[in-house]
């Protein structure tokens, strides 16, 4: 154990010394990153004290509905942190010189393990903690808990909670690299992917929110009462449930049931966590060597002969500095599978968010219902874009790493090499941008009455959108670039990545309050039945393409300027 | 001759750190230069400067005519650069990085195919070019960056370091291939911390101090220079750069 602390100590110290190193562009980072944080803190707190004190105050749900929305809620969040978990710790666990490096020494297998174990959770999941954390203080504000309820709530059910997360996504992870080893990486990803979006389909099929609304409704005025016979089976032994039951026994005040509920987490988290060190401890090293198989097995020289979709050996139409640059590109990102996973894993969520809006029934005729609607969805898909560009876009440059020297030392125009990744990416975020206009403009389509100004809009917005955040992205991920790291998850969630989130959300923020006064008069005009004047829309309009033509323009010279400096 | 590589008073700063110091030399075609000196003496940022990767803090370097600041790819074209740490792209096989190279020189499909299958002829690759080279070892991506660097068929090749991780049989080729294009008509600039190496292939040694030069001269000059000590080439590279 002595060894282990030691190694902690010192990835404590190398930690603290570049968090905190004493120059400019650390201190601008660092200043960035803790106001997109405190500003993402502040409005989950906002958000959560506002949506309890309305669910409980004026649509008067009831304490038990209102905490099995929140149990629902908490089972996408327990799988959405599972996914990442997995896909960043593959990176993490399996990947990291350091876990190369330190197999070399004479350290226990279960103690690497661990450490790398709480590398990934700590790196992926620290963002989450501040935004649980700030979501229940909001939540147990409205309920006026001491400050040692939220203190205990977090460190008892909360980090257990997505500690769980965790400890079964590399549980998942171990036992993958164990069957894909005999089966083919590939086919058990693709088994993986069915079996979650199989879990989240019958959990929602099981727990209905629409039937439990009209169960709960027939014991009005009773709602606040523990109607344990409304939970379906299984679903009420799931971590999501427990959480929820914590904190519903916690707003009743019957605080020895919500202890008793945080004591199944504890017990469960830990045996867990046990289990996952059993099976550490007889796989981790051997799973570890798997990958090298892996590896080793999709890089056969049969497979490199083979003439692929866009071989080197084929001929193009394009010139062959563009073509070798784009092929490149091409193969650098479907041949790395943290890439197309993510990207893959992005595009259902962004498919499954279009195709459900679109389903929207939105029959009230009331100006601000609309307008906030709307605004909601316009800002959310703006969102979407954003963080698509974080992801897949800042990186972009970075990941040329080391091996750009064959490029800066190449008798080529660097313009071209940020042309290729721009128009790559532009084209990328551009689709999945209009997809999700289109869709989410679809129930106002409807509601004006198949008047189609506000599509317009929304595609204008997602073209502006979509060339405003791929430029900001390559911009600076080229300013903020660093060649040395080579996985793309670190990359985005560096701290240049967090400051440019940051000028994106800002620019968002911008957009949304240029359109919100149109917008208002807009449905103004349709509910109240008078004209409305174009120029209400057309000058906003040109605000947001001279505002995004700028930014873009700005942010492409930074980025440029980035590529001539030394390398 | 019109020199194929010229240095006019070049000086490279890093802040306050000046890491080559007025640097003035030329090099004419069919001469392998060797560029040596101790760590941080400063090769590797000349080098660096020459390929394009860093920009001079004043002076001017001509590259066949071409100020390679001002006019960069007009330099290019003529250059080969090989670094001292053979990067490549790991998702890449050996074939498809010279494809690359070959397609960032403007080659034709049929020129790049038919080098390439030359290059892994000479170079001894065989199957391994078929590979991603994020499995390969030290020495063969050293071999595949040293024939991504004749593909294009280059008047200029800047070479770091070319000796490291090769093996004897890959040393010698590689040593033979550098005799071989010197003498038809190329320049070589060359930085090597091999002293045998450095003594057995080239026509003038350069060494650098603390950024400056400190001694041009000739094989002939440097035998004349070891009479004066033990005879070894050591002695006198200690003695200069003390």
């Amino acid at each position: 154990m002595g060894t282990f602390f030691h190694i902690l100590r010192y990835k404590f110290i190398a930690f603290i010394k570049s968090t905190f190193a004493l120059e400019f562009v650390t201190a601008v980072r660092g200043f960035g990153s803790l106001a997109v944080f405190g500003g993402f803190a502040v409005v989950a707190y906002l958000f959560s004290l506002g949506i309890t004190q309305y669910v409980l105050e004026q649509a008067k749900i009831g304490l038990f509905l209102y905490h099995r929305f929140i149990s629902m809620m908490l089972f996408v969040f327990f799988v959405a942190v599972n996914m990442g978990n997995i896909i960043v710790s593959y990176a993490t666990m399996y990947k990291s010189s350091e876990v190369g490096y330190l197999f070399t020494k004479p350290i226990p297998y279960t103690q690497i393990f661990v450490l790398k174990f709480l590398d990934n959770f700590l790196y992926s999941s620290t963002t989450m903690f501040l935004m649980a954390f700030m979501v229940l203080l909001g939540y147990g504000s409205y309920f006026g808990y001491p400050w040692y309820t939220f203190l205990g709530a977090m460190v008892f059910v909360l980090v257990p909670f997505m500690f769980l997360s965790a400890c079964i996504a590399v549980l998942i992870l171990m036992s993958l690299m164990k069957v894909a080893s005999q089966w083919g990486f590939r086919k058990v990803v693709a088994a993986l992917a069915v079996l979650y979006l199989g879990i989240v389909v019958l959990f929602f099929r099981f727990s209905n929110p629409i039937k439990l609304v009209q169960e709960v409704n027939r014991y009005f005025p009773n709602v606040d009462a523990y109607l344990k016979g409304l939970d379906t089976g299984v679903l009420s032994y799931l971590p999501n449930n427990w959480v929820a039951d914590f904190l519903f026994f916690m707003a009743r005040g019957e605080v020895h049931l919500a202890v008793l509920a945080a004591a199944q987490l504890l017990t469960v988290t830990l045996a867990v966590f046990l289990i996952l060190l059993f099976v550490a401890n007889r796989f981790y090293y051997r799973s570890w060597l798997a990958t090298f198989e892996f590896q080793a097995r999709a890089n056969t020289v049969e497979r490199g002969k083979r003439i692929k979709l866009f071989d080197f050996r084929k001929e193009s139409l394009l010139s062959p500095q563009m073509e070798s640059l784009l092929k490149k590109e091409y193969f650098q990102f479907f041949r790395e599978a943290s890439q197309w996973i993510h990207l893959v894993l992005m595009v259902v969520l962004v498919a499954v968010f279009a195709l459900s809006v679109r389903n929207l029934n939105l029959t009230l005729r009331v100006t601000e219902v609309q307008t906030i609607t709307y605004l909601i969805l316009y800002a959310f898909g703006g969102f979407l874009t954003c963080s698509l560009c974080l992801r897949f876009v800042f990186p972009a440059i970075s990941l040329e790493g080391q091996a750009f020297w064959s490029q800066l030392s190449a008798p080529l125009d660097i313009r071209k090499v940020y042309f290729a990744k721009f128009v790559l990416g532009f084209l990328t975020v551009l689709f999945l941008g209009m997809l999700v206009a289109i869709f989410t403009n679809e129930p106002f389509l409807r509601i004006t009455e198949r008047r189609p100004l506000l599509l317009y809009l929304g595609i204008f917005s997602a073209f502006w959108v979509s060339v405003t955040m791929v430029a900001l992205n390559l911009g600076l991920g080229g300013y903020f670039a660093n060649y040395q790291e080579k996985n793309p998850i670190r990359v985005a969630s560096s701290q240049g990545a967090t400051l440019t989130f940051l000028v994106s959300l800002v620019y968002l923020i911008v957009l949304v309050s240029v359109v919100i006064v149109p917008l208002t008069q807009y449905f103004q005009s349709l509910f109240l039945f008078f004209p409305f004047d174009m120029t209400t829309i057309v000058v906003p309009g040109t605000l947001v393409g001279i505002l995004s033509a700028a930014l873009a323009g700005f942010a492409s010279a930074v980025g440029l300027r980035s590529l001539a400096r030394d390398f | 001759m019109t020199p194929l590589i010229e240095f006019r008073s070049i000086t490279k700063k890093f802040g306050s750190f000046t890491a080559v110091d007025d640097v003035t030399l030329s090099v004419p075609p069919g001469e392998l230069f060797g560029f040596l000196g101790p760590n941080g003496a400063g090769k590797t940022t000349t080098i660096k400067m020459m390929a394009g990767l860093f920009a001079p803090t004043s002076g001017q370097i001509i590259i066949n005519g071409y100020d390679v600041v001002k006019k960069p790819i007009e330099a290019k074209m003529s250059i080969s650069y090989v670094p001292d740490t053979p990067f490549l792209y790991d998702k890449l096989t050996g074939r498809e990085f010279l494809y690359f190279i070959g397609g960032l020189y403007k080659m034709e499909k049929k020129a790049v195919a038919r080098k390439i299958e030359e290059l892994i002829a000479h170079f001894e690759i065989g199957d391994w070019i078929d590979k991603r080279t994020e499995d390969y070892s030290q020495g063969m991506r050293q071999r595949v960056t040293i024939a991504a660097s004749l593909v294009h068929e280059p008047k200029v090749l800047i070479i770091d370091e070319p000796m490291v991780g090769l093996d004897p049989r890959s040393s010698k080729i590689v040593r033979e291939t550098l005799r071989q294009k010197v003498r038809g008509g190329i320049s070589i600039f060359m930085s090597t911390h091999s002293l045998p190496t450095a003594e057995e292939l080239c026509d003038r040694i350069g060494f650098i101090k603390d950024g400056r030069l400190v001694f041009v001269g000739t094989q002939e000059q440097l035998q004349t220079y070891k009479q004066k000590y033990d005879g070894k080439f050591e002695s006198v590279f200690l003695e200069i750069t003390k």
